[in-house]
């Protein structure tokens, strides 16, 4: 296989991965390091900081592990890296050829 | 015999019924079985399993009551514990997932090429896993205790008998499953009394979006009693005790091998990203629903008994006051018992809640059964991480590499009973509250897993030599400051015990890499292996080159 494509492939993973982090550090660190400023501004009735540590945090996470996973496979899907037994034997052998 | 109890008894038995006779039908009979599952559980039940292993009773009976004393600093614990997984999914599990190991000792000592390396995670393993086990069978001990009105001792006991009997039998095949429906049954019994409370309190069924008119009044109220206000940061513990809490947990969670092993038993590293995702959603449902549950019993004992004469308070009151987890004292004896005059246990705020809100027989029994299956699907996890680090890294790849299954399987069930056993014996009269005794655990982790583990997926000069240097330093560091801050007094900005990981990761990380940069760097072919985790199964990178594998599985 071409390493280029291998490397760049790595390289678009890895960077994908550091946004995604750079995205959980604001949502949890920095909202508590800043949360004495950010308490004035409130979400459903519930002063930023705290709505933040109860809920918008964790409703983070949990989108941006699905969206890790689904971009993952379309990622794998463009670079043609599809398992085996999913039924898309077409595309790994037109690779391998 | 009074009905509350006939009926907390039949759901309890009615459920751990359930989970035997899973463990049963799915009998071990393989060593990868019993370790792995024969690697064919697919992600939204490997993330169920996950859930189910992952919240254990310092998740169930003793978060929202957290975070009912602390107010917001008792945040930390719902960050850190679910932002651990964006590292552990991210960074750790698929790769690891690629490495095709058993156990995360395995994968240190063979990507270290270090037999003492080996041996330390084995060991790391086990002090990790049974600190954790304590809490999971202290809790199990008092919740069996107050609902068959029995001795917490006794109640612990029959836990560990319980224990020690299906993740014996099953493995880990059977306790995936039986997982599943532990999940199932643990959550059933989480929503069903918040989602009660937010009907009665707001007429809304939805807690998650009612409890902020809850949290509004109960603002007004910490006013006009002129106590710490709930919502306000920092008022109990430092920003920088927030803070170095919620990394620890973060950490730990990347590096608790339990859970690491429950991404071994998904076929590919695509299954291992989607098992992380689908997990942390399950896990979600009962994190995001811990804050309301807080704010509707904080809210229900300033409203409902707070306030009350002292010879007219609620007849649940009295089982808990004799469990010596429920204070109310008459400070100022004039008859009536004020806010500051109650003083309620983390441990139970959650078991007692459907009680105050007088929800009926039916959820307080359901309740006990969710706790004990959070309890033991977390313990039954851990005795197998103990067992696999005792019987796989320690006696088959160490003592007797020519042991036959059956020997192996022998060993591992053994382990099994009698690590389970001990636990109990400590749980007898444990060290700390739950969250507190979990939190070592997960400080312990974050200084020695998660260092070694990150490191040796992605820097490939990370060799032998630096992470043995970096695991004892980061569980030394880890340990010493426990120690220091639990019993000497002894703090850094204000960081206590429970925020032990922050200084014990770092302490890992740079003994890892000034001793792996003072000596020879690891072979080529082992760094070849490490750059081979970067890619999918179907790309093998080998001597410098990548090749495509066709029958990639």
């Amino acid at each position: 296989m071409d390493p280029e494509k291998a490397q760049a492939y790595f390289r678009l993973r890895t960077t994908l991965i550091f946004i995604y982090l750079g995205i959980g550090v604001l949502v949890s660190y920095m909202v508590v390091l800043f949360a004495e400023s950010l308490s004035s501004f409130s979400v459903m009735g519930i002063p930023l900081p705290y709505y933040m540590g109860s809920q918008g945090a964790v409703i983070t996470f949990i989108v941006l592990l699905f969206f890790n996973a689904a971009i993952s496979d379309v990622i794998d899907r463009k670079f043609g890296l599809i398992p085996k037994d999913k039924n898309t034997d077409r595309d790994n052998n037109a690779v391998n050829q | 015999m009074d009905a509350q109890f006939m009926v907390s008894l039949a759901l309890i038995v009615a459920t751990f019924g359930l989970y035997i006779g899973i463990a049963i039908y799915n009998k071990a009979r393989a060593t990868s079985d019993f370790y792995v599952a024969s690697r064919g559980v697919p992600p939204v039940f490997n993330g169920m399993a996950i859930g189910a292993d992952w919240m254990s009773a310092a998740s169930f009976i003793g978060m929202a009551g957290t975070i009912m004393v602390l107010g917001y600093d008792g945040l930390a614990y719902i960050m850190g514990w679910t932002g651990g997984y964006l590292l552990l999914t991210f960074l750790l599990a698929p790769q690891l997932r690629k490495y095709g190991r058993y156990t995360v000792p395995e994968f240190i000592g063979d990507r270290y090429r270090s037999n003492t390396a080996r041996l330390i995670a084995a060991v790391a393993t086990i002090i990790i896993s049974f600190t954790y086990s304590v809490g999971q069978l202290s809790g199990s001990g008092v919740v069996i205790g107050r609902l068959l009105e029995v001795n917490t001792v006794i109640g612990t006991l029959i836990g560990v008998v319980l224990i020690a009997f299906y993740s014996a039998l099953g493995g880990m095949k059977g306790i995936t499953w039986t997982q599943v429906a532990q999940y199932l049954v643990l959550i059933i019994a989480y929503l069903i009394p918040v989602i009660f409370m937010s009907l009665q309190l707001t007429q809304n069924p939805m807690p998650w979006l009612s409890y902020g008119d809850v949290i509004s009044e109960m603002r007004v109220l910490d006013q006009e009693l002129g106590i710490s206000e709930y919502v306000v940061p920092f008022t109990e513990n430092t920003k920088w005790q927030f803070i170095a809490l919620m990394f620890t947990l973060m950490a730990g969670t990347a590096g608790l091998p339990h859970v690491i092993v429950r991404f071994y038993t998904v076929a590919t590293m695509k299954a291992a990203r989607w098992s992380g995702a689908w997990a942390l959603l399950f896990i979600g449902l009962l994190y995001l629903s811990a804050p309301a549950y807080a704010a509707f019993s904080r809210f229900i004992l300033m409203t409902e008994v707070a306030g009350s004469s002292l010879n007219n308070l609620p007849a649940w009151t009295q089982a808990w006051v004799d469990t010596g987890r429920l204070s109310l004292a008459d400070s100022n004896s004039d008859g009536v018992l004020q806010w500051t005059e109650l003083v309620i246990s983390n441990d139970i705020v959650v078991m007692a809640t459907p009680e105050i809100a007088g929800l009926g027989i039916f959820v307080i029994g359901l309740m006990a059964a969710g706790a004990m299956a959070a309890a033991l699907s977390t313990a039954g996890g851990l005795m197998i991480a103990i067992s696999a680090a005792l019987s796989h890294d320690i006696y088959f790849r160490s003592i007797n590499p020519q042991a036959s299954e059956e020997k192996r399987l022998f060993v591992g069930r053994l382990s099994i009973v009698l690590a389970t056993i001990a636990a109990g014996l400590i749980a007898l009269n444990p060290p700390g509250a739950i969250t507190q005794i979990v939190a070592w655990a997960f400080a312990l982790a974050s200084g020695s897993f998660f260092p070694a583990l990150l490191l040796g997926v992605w820097w490939k000069r990370a060799n032998g030599p630096g992470v043995i240097a970096g695991m004892i330093t980061g569980l030394s560091v880890t340990l010493g400051y426990i120690f220091a801050a639990k019993y000497g007094g002894f703090t850094i900005l204000g960081i206590i015990d429970t925020g032990a990981g922050v200084f014990g990761a770092t302490a890992a990380i740079l003994a890892n890499i000034i001793v792996s940069l003072m000596t020879s760097p690891p072979s080529q072919q082992t760094q070849d292996e490490v750059t081979d985790l970067r890619y999918p199964e179907q790309i093998e990178y080998k001597d410098g080159e990548y090749w495509l594998k066709e029958d990639a599985k």
